[in-house]
């Protein structure tokens, strides 16, 4: 089997058909593509019938200063054990994206987790707004890079309040006897 | 023990004496692990260390169980699920806290998901202090948990149904709400 060829033949298809902006290979086996957003169900089922037919992982990267959300998608392929990611940016302002969930259906809890940790909503999921982790979460979501972690905790779990000063003294008083003992 | 002359007259006192003294003598910990610490307990619990000859040992249910071990960070998912387990308890009930994160969050201080300080939420006899504990400072912490409750110090429980409102507002403040409320539970 000689898989290089095979997927170097891939690329150059889907090169011919879609305006893929990025090509490379992060790793060996693994080969990583950005595309334009219209184009990655497209591709996501040209991909799985060429044998991609795990999807590993969906998940999102805040891009704050571009003002962009990344999606990644991770595919697998048993055959020939090589990784594929797509990638794609949306609109960070309002972000939505279309659902995949028809072509691979586990990506049913990925894109729920998405909504919760960044906000993007999926269209034709039908319930990525429920909560998945986080419950009863009543800020913005916590893996935006504005989102303030700690101002969050010290307001809803109160931190334990240390006297300085006292403890400082405790600590004098401590070398103070440990000289006394060693003079005695 | 500190049983005085005077107690054999009072018999409420002496019997609670009594009592404390046999509660001491057999604990059973509930297996509910939360954070790193749990995996000390395996060695404390095996044959080198041997946390049987204190006459300890695992209880799987809540209802069964004495002592409840907070071995480590909390998350505010976990910690729900902690006051629902805490308030099965029968009592007399002790919590042990390990770890600097039990004390003030240690290393999760700023996350949004993991709780400050535990003795705001339930009633902690005793903290456990390391990052983690050493097995000694396991055994050496159930060694006094004992001492403690054959003494009658060990009074988490008793402080827990007196300031109910305190810890009831805190947990909400920090959960919004207790109840466990997930689509596998619907
Ligand atoms: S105190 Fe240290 S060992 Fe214990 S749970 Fe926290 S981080 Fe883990």
């Amino acid at each position: 089997m000689n898989s290089t060829n095979d997927t170097k033949e891939l690329i150059s298809i889907l090169e011919q058909s879609f305006d893929i902006k990025d090509f490379t290979t992060p790793k060996k086996n693994e080969i990583s593509i950005v595309v334009d957003q219209n184009n990655v169900p497209t591709i996501l089922t040209y991909l799985k019938d060429k044998g991609w037919k795990q999807l590993s992982l969906v998940t999102c990267i805040d891009w704050i200063e571009e003002n962009k959300f990344e999606l990644a998608y991770v595919l697998f392929n048993w055959t020939n054990g090589i990784t594929f990611l797509v990638k794609t940016k949306i609109d960070r302002k309002n972000p939505e994206y279309i659902s995949i969930i028809d072509i691979f259906p586990g990506a049913r809890y990925y894109e729920r987790d998405i909504h919760e940790f960044f906000g993007v909503k999926f269209e034709g999921n039908s319930d990525f707004e429920k909560p998945l982790f986080l419950e009863l979460w009543d800020d913005k979501p916590p893996m935006r890079k504005d989102f303030d972690p700690l101002e969050y905790s010290k307001r809803k779990f109160p931190d334990r309040k240390y006297d300085v000063e006292l403890s400082k003294n405790a600590v004098k008083e401590v070398i103070k006897e440990g000289e006394i003992n060693e003079r005695t | 023990m500190n049983i005085f002359e005077e107690d054999l007259n009072d018999t409420i006192t002496f019997w609670e004496k009594i009592k404390n003294i046999f509660r001491g003598k057999s604990l059973w910990m509930l297996h509910y692990c939360t954070g790193c610490g749990a995996v000390e307990l395996p060695p404390t619990m095996t044959a080198r260390y041997d946390m049987e000859r204190l006459g300890m040992g695992p209880m799987a249910t809540p209802r069964q169980a004495d002592v409840l071990l907070i071995t480590g960070y909390l998350s505010v998912k976990t910690l729900r699920r902690v006051i629902y387990t805490y308030e099965q308890m029968m009592t007399p009930k002790y919590v042990v806290g390990f770890g600097s994160c039990t004390l003030n969050g240690g290393i999760y201080y700023d996350s949004y998901a993991v709780i400050n300080r535990l003795d705001y939420y339930i009633p902690v006899d005793l903290y456990l202090a390391g990052c983690m504990p050493r097995p000694e400072a396991i055994m050496n912490t159930f060694k006094t948990l004992e001492n403690m409750i054959t003494k009658g110090e060990a009074n988490g429980w008793k402080k827990y149904v007196e300031n109910y409102d305190w810890y009831r507002n805190n947990q909400i403040r920090s959960l919004g709400e207790v109840y466990v409320k997930d689509e596998f539970h619907e």
